[in-house]
């Protein structure tokens, strides 16, 4: 009876944990909703010829008679894209995005940020706009659908977040304990390292930087702590490793966070860090170290190190651009040549999941900066046919292509993972086998390519499904934050880098479960590896950085 | 910004396409969560994780064929039950692919789609499986082949469901030597082919019922050999002159090779397929071998010996069963099933009314002409003998296929021993154990 009363009391925490983690991913995603944002316009230009009153609800607005504009000037002798209005911690400046009939200020020719201030009379074309108080709007402005539900307060509060994050990791750390009948200590110190992690950070943001939401941070320590507990039983080195990895990783997220805070920095730097990144590239070319059919890492006094990982984040950086700047100078021909090459080195270390990864990222960002379909559907046509090459000359690419979608027809041998992972997870069931006590993590390269089956088998498969809808919903989430943004620059990078985590996540879903040709990349934040964590958290700055309240100085629109 | 948002919209693309592949493997999840979950390397099933708690397995009268007891797989205690339902149950091992605890393990083990092999052993209800056979008739008749390999399948041809079914050589599942003998992880009765013999003149008669106009007025004229296309066909005696029905219950091969000729290669090849010769059936959802015929390109001397099961012809020990069942069921053949609770399809119309009652007629003159009712303890069965000279210095294979006609005891058999010798001495004496053990099962007092 005893014994029918503690399998009771098992097989209850597992279900538990799952309920749970829904429950924490819901809570950080509603927070995040019921933030409140800017209600009224910034500022107010009032069209003089026909006395209309247009507000001005972003940081970046382009003036045109586009449809696509932000303020549209029904005005033949408008341009199309004439100028943009923009927003800088100086002030408010106008750049002419080489229109014809030229933009006025005060009646003067206005070029490259020429600063406005209030009552000056903006020219384009042969209308005039003056610029006016954003109080002076009297409408509602529309909101976004996320934010449909703004309410003072988020729906739990930071601390209390944490609280249950932590609680979780502890009961992962129990059900360790619970699968092998003794008590397992490597566990409960991986479980205090990461409460100490997500306070010290928590109290950074909070009470040195002033920022006043969390949710984001809160996920990534989610995510970050269930994959180190994952690794304790399977390795525990790894699991230290993604734990140091996770601090040095929120280190370099708050420093690119410091870094962007003036979107216009890009432009001074995006040469130096492109030129970095490819030397990234050739030093891992030259000194790289072949794993796995890919030579995709280099070893610096005994520690592993991917540089194609902190390559990502450059991508990302050196892909989004400010508006006048995306108005001006609409040639892609730079990003693409270093795309070229960033794909290049990653094919020839022979990292075809990776190479994937930055062109996807690629297409995502073009689209978003120019629109030129023209330009992308030429790259596509180009990727096809140099992957085509690739199967050519890469008979195991090629074998990787015939296993798909029969890895159950090949077990033992070309789709022994594959099949591995279907098994384990359908062993696993909803509700998982108990955290430690899986098969699946003695498969090779299991911690890293095959992590979402082992979270199935463990922990069930409603929250391996979690952990993807989690990285769904990031992108869901950087494109309704990106609307307010104080810049494109934030608007972009955000929008790709969550395109990026994501679309990197269904290659290795998708790959290990066979409905994608296995490529071997990481799952974000969960799979082990210390420059991937790395670069998580640094993708993770991108988002941050969209949300207009990260580097306001008042604390006036946030709740706490 | 607007427009920047909105040709953003290619992330959401990528967002909706990733929501799509969740949803396809959500679907794959729950449709082909038991073909996941039984793959054989799963650890959950095999080693210390695998049948110590698992379902029993009962026979047709409740009788336990496997067991789990505190722990260890337990099975029945007579080990001629033991080795008689080896290949039925199976053992530990994956090694028998059609056993039941091979293909039902994650079944039996109480997988489920929700809690996958997560319960603990208290929590889990583990399905247990019932059987249709007779555990006793499956052990006599293990005995009675006296360590000799082959194959002995008995089936209601009414109902479907299968009484014996019994593959050797056999090794005993409680302790599995570490060298079971070869062929031993086969089950025989579906899963081999052996060459026919004289029982396949069970095919070249309905052939010739089928084909050769009054065929009763027909005789044939044995003289211990006859030439056909240059080469001689040999019979075992000098039969005279004689009818298809004595033709038949005497085996004569001359008769048979004539009839054969008279058919034709492409009326033989008809009729070969049709009767399922070639055919492969589900039973239980294991597929059973496919036989051979093939004389799409033989000569005039390999037409003949064809008609005699001889040649390259070869059967399934099921399928005869089959053939012989649609023969006492007026042509329209069940299909056998083990697994108690399955539905017993059909395996189609074999033959027409008149030819099926034609070949009973002739099949029930054979024995009760010939061998005697005694050989079957009083039991009203209509049979075959063959000897298959299978060539290279061996004893030919026994034979011996049939069926009963009480309406009681509607049961088809087919014996095969390997290198038996003569049918009747080798394979009759299982095939009376057999129908006796399996009528009995049904409630015949012998």
């Amino acid at each position: 009876m005893t014994q029918i009363l503690a399998d009771i009391a098992v097989v209850g925490l597992r279900i538990l944990l799952v309920v749970y983690a829904v429950f924490i991913i819901y809570q950080c995603f509603a927070s995040m909703r019921r933030h409140k944002r800017q209600e009224s316009p910034l500022v107010m230009l009032y069209n003089e010829t026909i006395k209309e009153k247009i507000p001005v609800l972003c940081w970046e607005n382009s003036i045109g008679r586009s449809k696509g504009s932000d303020i549209v000037i029904a005005d033949p002798t408008v341009s199309r894209n004439h100028c943009v209005l923009l927003r800088r911690k100086e002030g408010w400046f106008v750049s002419d995005s080489d229109s014809k009939s030229g933009t006025l200020v005060n009646g003067k020719e206005a070029g490259f940020r020429t600063p406005v201030y209030i009552d000056d009379k903006i020219t384009v074309g042969s209308t005039t706009l003056q610029l006016r108080r954003g109080e002076e709007f009297d409408e509602e402005v529309r909101h976004h659908w996320f934010f449909s539900k703004t309410s003072g307060k988020p729906s739990v509060s930071t601390p209390l977040l944490l609280i249950l994050i932590n609680l979780f990791h502890l009961f992962m750390a129990i059900e360790i304990c619970i699968t092998f009948s003794e008590v397992r200590l490597p566990a409960f110190e991986i479980w205090l390292a990461m409460v100490a992690f997500s306070w010290v950070l928590y109290a950074f943001s909070r009470g040195v930087l002033g920022r006043l939401n969390f949710e984001l941070e809160s996920i990534a320590l989610f995510l970050t702590g269930t994959g180190a507990l994952l690794l304790v039983e399977q390795e525990i080195r790894d699991a230290w490793i993604q734990v140091i990895a996770a601090v040095a990783g929120a280190v370099f997220y708050l420093v690119i966070l410091q870094f962007i805070k003036n979107p216009d920095r890009i432009v001074k730097w995006r040469m130096a860090i492109m030129l970095i990144s490819l030397g990234f590239l050739l030093i891992n070319l030259i000194f790289g170290v072949a794993e796995f059919g890919a030579t995709n890492r280099i070893y610096i006094a005994g520690v592993s190190v991917q540089p194609s990982e902190l390559v990502k984040v450059a991508y990302i950086f050196v892909g989004a651009s400010a508006l006048d700047h995306l108005q001006t100078k609409r040639n892609l021909l730079e990003f693409i040549v270093f795309s070229a090459l960033c794909v290049g080195a990653l094919a020839l270390m022979g990292d075809f999941g990776t190479a994937l990864i930055f062109f996807v990222t690629f297409l995502v960002i073009s689209i978003t900066r120019s629109g030129d379909y023209k330009t992308v559907i030429l790259a596509v046509v180009a990727v096809i046919f140099a992957g085509m090459l690739v199967l050519q000359f890469k008979p195991y690419i090629a074998d990787r292509f015939a296993i798909w979608g029969h890895a159950l027809e090949d077990p033992y041998d070309a789709g022994y993972q594959q099949a591995g992972v279907l098994t384990y997870i359908a062993s696993g069931g909803f509700f998982g086998t108990g955290v430690g006590g899986g098969v699946l993590k003695y498969y090779g390269a299991s911690e890293t390519d095959l992590v979402f089956g082992i979270v199935s088998e463990e922990m069930g498969f409603i929250i391996a499904l979690t952990i993807a809808m989690t990285l769904f919903g990031l992108v869901i989430y950087s494109r309704a934050i990106g609307t307010r943004s104080r810049s494109t620059f934030y608007s972009i990078s955000a929008v790709c880098a969550a395109s990026m985590m994501l679309f990197q996540s269904a290659l290795n879903i998708f790959g290990c479960t066979d409905i994608l040709p296995l490529t071997g990349v990481t799952l974000p934040f969960i799979s082990a590896g210390g420059s991937s964590m790395l670069s998580c958290w640094g993708m993770l700055a991108f988002i941050k950085a969209a949300d207009e309240r990260t580097y306001s100085a008042n604390k006036l629109n946030g709740p706490d | 910004m607007k427009r920047t948002m909105t040709r953003s919209v290619i992330a959401l693309v990528l967002a909706l396409c990733f929501l799509l592949g969740l949803g396809y493997l959500c679907f794959r999840f729950f449709t082909e969560n038991d073909l996941w979950a039984s793959q054989t390397y799963n650890r959950y099933l095999s080693g210390g994780k695998g049948l110590g708690a698992a379902g029993t397995i009962y026979d047709r009268n409740g009788e336990v064929l496997a067991e789990s007891v505190s722990g260890e797989r337990v099975y029945s205690s007579d080990s001629s039950i033991r080795h008689g339902t080896l290949h039925t149950v199976g053992d530990g091992s994956y090694n028998i692919s059609t056993a039941l605890q091979t293909r039902y393990r994650s079944q039996l083990v109480g997988h489920s789609t929700v809690f996958g092999y997560g319960l603990p052993e208290s929590l889990k209800s583990m399905s247990n499986m019932r059987v249709t056979l007779d555990a006793d008739a499956c052990g006599k008749v293990y005995d009675a082949f006296a360590g000799r390999e082959g194959a002995c399948f008995v089936y209601n041809y009414k109902t479907g469901d299968v009484m014996c079914m019994v593959s050797t050589p056999a090794y005993d599942p409680q302790n599995v030597p570490d060298n079971p003998p070869d062929g031993s992880y086969l089950n025989n009765c579906v899963s081999s082919t052996f060459t026919p013999g004289s029982i396949f003149k069970i095919v070249t008669a309905v052939a010739a019922v089928e084909n050769i106009d009054n065929i009763d007025d027909v005789t044939f004229t044995c003289e211990g050999e006859k030439d056909f296309g240059g080469d001689v066909v040999t019979c075992l005696e000098h039969h005279g002159t004689l009818s298809l029905d004595d033709a038949f219950s005497q085996s004569c091969n001359i008769a048979f090779a004539e009839m054969a000729t008279m058919v034709g290669a492409d009326k033989m090849q008809d009729t070969a397929e049709k009767l399922g010769v070639t055919k492969s059936f589900n039973i239980s959802g294991v597929k059973t071998a496919e036989g051979y015929f093939d004389v799409t390109k033989a000569d005039a001397n390999q037409l003949a010996w064809s008609g005699v099961g001889q040649f390259t012809d070869m059967t399934n020990p099921a399928q005869m069963a089959i053939l012989c069942g649609a023969i006492a069921n007026g042509g329209d053949a069940k299909l056998p099933v083990y697994i108690d609770g399955g539905l017993a399809g059909s395996a189609g119309r074999l033959m027409s009314e008149e030819t099926a009652s034609k070949m009973a007629d002739i099949m029930r003159y054979t024995v009760s002409g010939h061998y005697g009712d005694n050989m079957f303890g009083g039991l009203s069965v209509g049979a075959k003998t063959g000897t298959a000279e299978v060539g290279e210095d061996k004893e030919p294979n026994g034979w011996m296929v049939g069926y009963c006609d009480d309406k009681d005891y509607p049961l088809a058999f087919a014996v095969v021993v390997e290198e038996g010798g003569y049918g009747f001495y080798s394979a009759g004496p299982i095939a009376r154990t057999a129908m006796i053990e399996c009528a009995e099962a049904l409630g015949f007092e012998g």
